[in-house]
């Protein structure tokens, strides 16, 4: 609580340096934390939508329950990932590196998004923020929420340009050979989906994982992209990133209403990102950041 | 290789692998259609989206 009102009063008449130091001091605090939780619910969401595979194929779970929980699954398999890219559960050279690993290449097979490329093409988004040609999620951006819908519909097609962003990216950084990653992770997903269709479970795959993957992608690219990053004109530290009031609470919004601290502060981990900011507030309104009246 | 990775990963596959056994299956379980038409009847549903797709580029002829 001291340290808000520091940070408060600061805002107000502290120096730039002073309040450099104070930013940095505050958000040093919340890094550093192994994020625990993350590492259950990266493998253990893995685990159990895995699982909703046999159960359902063996009458053990109806179909029409299965759905949700799928869905669910899908919608909280990135951001454990997420933890993962930023080497927030253990950097390199850290005794639980092969675990920060681990979750990161696991956490994301219900997606079928592959780790290795999240991760480099990820890096390209912070340095790059809203760039329109070096972020490789700048044509995520939409006008509005239901410009968003359209522009979403557009980039799953497979004519779109947004199908080979991550590609460029990557060849853009000397890594094109990460995208065998991607067609193996595709590659397998297809097989999945193939031979349980021509066995006679086409309704089963496609509630299990054609749509739960389409509708997790549209609400990870919805709260992690375009949301706290709208309208996506502005790049800077300060600028590229905001922070907003989701209608549907934080949760549902994966956290990302505090988007704006994981921007400036990447290793702060996602449950983490609350307290930060409620410290950090007053210093970002000094800063001139888009707070979206949260 | 290349062509036959692009081939695997085109609309075309995608119809014919998931979408016509898809479409058939649904078709099944409205009980209106015998089995072997339903597979008749699937494949009409999807050729049409899965044409468009492979030459579009769109399954939902937007861009």
């Amino acid at each position: 609580m001291d340290q808000i009102a520091q940070s408060a009063n600061l805002a107000v008449e502290g120096t730039a340096e002073q309040l450099d130091v104070l930013e940095r001091k505050i958000a040093g605090k919340y890094m550093g934390i192994v994020p625990w939780g993350a590492v259950i619910w990266g493998i253990g969401n893995c685990l159990v939508f895995v699982s909703l595979f046999p159960l359902v194929l063996f009458d053990v779970l109806p179909v029409w329950l299965a759905f949700p929980v799928a869905t669910l699954n899908v919608m909280l398999s990135y951001l454990p990932s997420h933890e993962a890219q930023h080497n927030i559960i253990a950097g390199r050279g850290k005794p639980l590196r092969w675990l920060n690993e681990l979750v990161g290449h696991v956490s994301t097979i219900p997606l079928v998004y592959p780790y290795r490329v999240l991760r480099a093409t990820h890096m390209e988004h912070h340095a790059h923020c809203n760039h329109p040609e070096l972020d490789p999620d700048f044509d995520v951006h939409a006008r509005s929420s239901v410009d968003y819908f359209f522009n979403f519909l557009r980039n799953v097609q497979p004519g779109s340009a947004r199908n080979g962003a991550y590609r460029r990216c990557l060849e853009r950084l000397g890594q094109g050979h990460l995208m065998l990653d991607a067609l193996i992770y595709e590659g397998v997903y297809l097989l999945v989906m193939f031979t349980m269709a021509w066995c006679g479970y086409a309704i089963e795959a496609a509630l299990l994982w054609w749509l739960p993957k389409l509708i997790g992608q549209y609400h990870l690219l919805y709260y992690l992209s375009w949301a706290p990053h709208h309208p996506g004109e502005a790049q800077g530290r300060y600028q590229d990133t905001r922070a907003f009031k989701s209608r549907l609470g934080n949760i549902i919004s994966a956290g990302m209403q505090y988007h704006i601290i994981h921007h400036l502060y990447p290793r702060i981990p996602l449950s983490l990102t609350p307290a930060a900011y409620r410290e950090l507030k007053p210093i970002l309104l000094r800063r001139g950041c888009d707070l979206g009246g949260l | 290789m290349q062509q036959l990775i692009k081939v695997f990963f085109s609309p075309m596959v995608f119809a014919l692998g998931f979408l016509w056994p898809l479409s058939t299956q649904l078709v099944l379980e409205t009980g209106l259609v015998a089995n072997g038409w339903a597979w008749v009847v699937g494949v009409l549903v999807v050729l049409p989206f899965a044409l468009m797709a492979q030459i579009r580029g769109s399954w939902i002829w937007i861009k």
